[in-house]
């Protein structure tokens, strides 16, 4: 789409949302602002963003177009626990999500062959319980109770993934065998989990179906996707999503690893300190969604962090690529000034074949804690020299390495491998 | 809202804002919020004290020691008690289970309990004896009939819930436990976690053996639960833990309890909120005026009259204000997930209302066929919140099911 067009599109939405959702007029009315005054690029950044709070305060009276109800047809809802920022009650209709989806796996040539005319992929998730719809899809269910009107099938997860018991992991491996997937959804950190599980069982993880595997909920590490990648072989294609439960896919990976962002349903925006940023500067992604009829949704800020590259990918997508920063809350704040984000810790960490899983920790004295799981193949002088990069990565402030056979999830069960008690509390 | 309750301003919770909106607390069966006196007392005792109690000579400690006896001569002038005869634990739940637990029936011990019970109050006794329930008519009021028929069987113990936390209903507990004691020798265990919140209540006059509550549901602090026991009984009593602090003497072949109430009190007490709890007794004295009472049943009309003039909704407990406290339980349509409505009246209204089954499976089930939405007033709530919250109730369900709310509207 020419940026005129979309453009265009954008104002549409704008006059689509003042005239139907209650709390969009009352936002453009507190600021001074109609449609008809958003004529240039320049107006539409003088619509504050609006963020999870409003659509969470406002739903459904506030925030849902005139002529819809949540029992419309097509309108599926869900909720997401948690305290603050990620509290989320909201619904979206099944069709955008559907096309959302098909422009995100759209860059991947690996997923060329999922969506085959008249039938829909019969999909698995293996991802933390509060992202599942199911009630906490815990242990005490059969398949057939976790299968959603979708057809997915949810398997269960414990809350606290290092400490899911051996019957709950032999569950998921027998269930994976059983639905004979095309697609597996699953948060990574917990996917590397179940296969190291399924190496030392000597289980498979595979489907007499061509498989494919997308990832999201939490930031992809290199570490996980490298246990995913050795585990699951070349043939199944592997893409990262960027995608939030209240807009689907923002975006996904293309076939040269590289993300690129959903422009077709969304014009998105990367901003910091209320500017859009140039090509190769980090901003907090706002998106604007282009047609959806049920929420439309102006200038959101979604709290993800991203750094446009403003190149183009020889994938011969031309969906704008970006680099991966990380949530807002999830920063670490140097003494300094500086921020460093969770991409850069984790390409700072890299691969590292002798590590299982790490969870770099900042403090609220702004000191970092990085612990990790060593594997076997682990040598003396991997520590040290993680260390030192980290060290030089995160001073002034100081790190600490602490090799452990534990760490804990986070209590929605995500495991993040990058937080910071500063930024969060920042945030409240 | 106009006319703010004098007492809100206590609270400091109540300023809390979600996504720029006030909030409104209607969950105070679960628990009710901390007046600053209360949080005041705890943080005194950390900031200027902080050592244990009846562990030593020095002066701190029997500056706390004197601190956390003092608050048990606050709980049990409150309830007409001595002071031996209060046992401090950490809620309800563990001083029924103490009962049950320490009366060493026999086995084929004859219980008699209510169908309106919390499973504090049917477990335990499950547990130890055979549990026979008394029925209650369609609103939640006790079957006396079928009351007496059980006692007839010469129960040794009698479970008595004096409040429901689904129903909200007040038993005559007084002409209860009258007709026990005529019947048979059972010994009378009353449940009073819903009851002495909203009244005060007079063991002397009252003639039950043990009595139960929660400080956490009466403005105190969490982890504090008051066994009353009368001192004959408490002296028959077996212990459920041992160790220190309930002991006079050990050696190497036995030990000497120490005498009631301190051998039920194993272990180091959480002292800061012991001393709270005297907080709580004492602002709930002062807040016992003509006008509270007057108050509460303001906000009880209310609750009732809103569920009562709406036909979607229908009410677990009976349709008037006599006997019960400030709570309602609704059932919504079939096709309305009360979990997700009691989210979106959080998230999206600012009311703080329960759902579930309410640790009261049996009788929710029962009477209502699923869960159900509860909403519980208490002192610092005004009759404007009761409106809002039925308001943001209608609204939410013609988002959810509009056909549900067009019935409604026709019937
Ligand atoms: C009637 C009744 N009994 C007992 C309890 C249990 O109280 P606690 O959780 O403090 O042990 C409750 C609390 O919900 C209750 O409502
Ligand atoms: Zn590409």
């Amino acid at each position: 789409m020419t940026d005129s067009l979309l453009f265009d599109a954008v104002r549409e939405e704008i006059a689509y949302a003042f005239e139907n959702t209650a709390f969009f007029r009352k936002h453009m009315e507190a600021n001074g602002l109609r449609p008809e005054d958003i004529r240039s690029l320049a107006d539409f950044r003088r619509i504050p963003p609006t963020s999870k709070g409003h659509y969470r305060r406002g739903f459904p009276a506030g925030v849902l177009a005139k002529g819809y109800t949540l029992t419309s047809p097509n309108v599926m809802r869900f909720q997401s626990s948690g305290t603050s920022g990620e509290r989320l009650n909201s619904a979206i209709m099944s069709y955008d999500l559907a096309r959302r989806q098909a422009t995100g796996f759209g860059v991947h040539r690996g997923f060329d062959g999922l969506w085959q005319p008249g039938s829909r992929p019969r999909l698995c998730r293996f991802a933390p319980p509060n992202c599942s719809d199911v009630e906490c899809a815990t242990g005490f269910s059969t398949m057939e109770d976790r299968i959603l009107a979708d057809g997915t099938l949810v398997l269960t997860v414990a809350h606290d993934l290092l400490a899911t018991p051996e019957w709950q992991i032999v569950k998921a491996l027998d269930e994976i065998e059983q639905y004979q997937p095309d697609l597996l959804v699953v948060d990574p950190t917990h996917f590397a989990f179940l296969t190291r599980w399924a190496r030392r069982l000597g289980r498979k993880i595979t489907s007499p179906r061509k498989l494919h595997m997308v990832c999201g909920y939490t930031l992809m590490t290199r570490v996980a996707r490298r246990q995913i990648e050795e585990f699951m072989g070349p043939e199944v294609p592997i893409g990262d999503m960027i995608g939030m439960s209240e807009l689907g896919y923002l975006g996904f990976q293309c076939h040269l690893g590289q993300r690129h962002i959903n422009d077709r349903e969304f014009y998105p925006e990367f901003v910091r300190d209320d500017r859009p940023v140039e090509n190769g500067e980090m901003g907090e992604l706002y998106v604007t969604t282009i047609d959806d009829g049920l929420i439309p949704r102006i200038r959101y800020a979604t709290g993800d962090w991203f750094t446009p590259t403003g190149e183009a990918c020889p994938c011969g997508s031309d969906l704008p690529v970006v680099r991966i920063e990380g949530r807002g809350t999830h920063m670490v704040r140097l003494r300094d000034g500086r921020v460093v984000t969770p991409g850069a810790v984790d390409a700072v960490v890299g691969d590292a074949p002798w590590l299982d899983l790490y969870k770099l920790e900042q403090g609220e004295d702004g000191d970092c804690t990085f612990r990790y799981l060593p594997n076997d193949t682990a040598r003396p002088g991997d520590e040290a020299a993680l260390e030192a990069r980290l060290a030089e990565t995160l001073a002034p402030n100081r790190v600490r390495l602490e090799s452990v056979g534990y760490v804990s999830c986070e209590r929605s069960g995500k495991f993040q491998s990058c937080v910071s008690h500063l930024s969060a509390e920042g945030a409240r | 809202m106009t006319a703010r309750n004098a007492v809100r301003d206590d609270f400091p919770v109540l300023r809390r804002e979600f996504d720029g909106q006030s909030i409104s607390y209607l969950d105070n069966a679960a628990t009710t919020l901390k007046p600053r006196p209360v949080i005041r007392a705890i943080t005194e005792y950390y900031e200027t004290n902080g050592a244990n109690i009846h562990r030593g000579k020095h002066r701190l400690s029997e500056e706390a020691s004197d601190a956390y006896e003092g608050a048990r001569v606050v709980i049990a002038r409150h309830l007409g008690a001595a002071a031996n005869e209060v046992v401090l634990l950490r809620n309800t739940t563990e001083a029924l289970n103490l009962v049950a637990g320490g009366l060493d029936l026999p086995p084929d011990a004859r219980v008699v309990g209510c169908l309106d019970a919390h499973h504090s109050q049917l477990l335990p006794w499950r547990r130890v004896g055979q549990l026979e329930l008394t029925r209650l008519d369609e609103h939640g009021r006790l079957d006396r009939d079928h009351f007496r028929t059980l006692l007839r069987g010469r129960p040794h113990v009698v479970a008595l819930t004096h409040c429901s936390n689904v129903t909200g209903v007040v038993h005559p507990v007084a002409e209860l436990v009258a007709e026990i004691r005529a019947a048979c020798d059972a010994v009378i265990v009353l449940d009073a976690a819903q009851s002495l919140p909203h009244q005060r209540i007079d063991v002397q006059e009252l003639d039950v053996d043990f009595m139960a509550f929660s400080m956490h549901k009466m403005l105190g602090p969490t982890g504090v639960g008051v066994l009353f026991g009368r001192s004959e009984r408490l002296a028959r009593l077996r212990p459920a833990s041992v160790g220190g602090g309930m002991v006079d003497w050990v050696d190497l072949d036995g030990s000497v309890d120490r005498r009631i109430p301190y051998r039920f009190e194993a272990g180091t007490p959480a002292i800061a909120s012991i001393i709270g709890s005297a907080a709580a007794i004492r602002y709930l004295e002062a807040q016992d005026t003509p006008e509270r009472h007057r108050h509460a049943q303001e906000l009880g009309a209310a609750l009732i009259g809103g569920a009562v003039a709406r036909p979607g909704v229908r009410l677990i407990g009976p349709p008037d204000s006599t006997d019960r406290i400030a709570l309602v339980s609704l059932r919504l349509d079939d096709s309305i997930p009360t979990g997700e409505v009691a989210r979106l009246l959080s998230d999206s209204y600012g009311y703080m209302v329960r759902s579930g089954h309410m640790c009261a499976q049996p009788l929710v089930s029962g009477m209502a066929g699923g869960e159900v939405l509860r909403v519980a007033a208490y002192l610092y709530n005004d009759v404007s919140e009761i409106e809002g919250f039925y308001q943001a109730l209608d609204e939410l369900v013609s988002w959810i099911a509009p056909t549900a709310a067009m019935e409604g509207k026709l019937a």
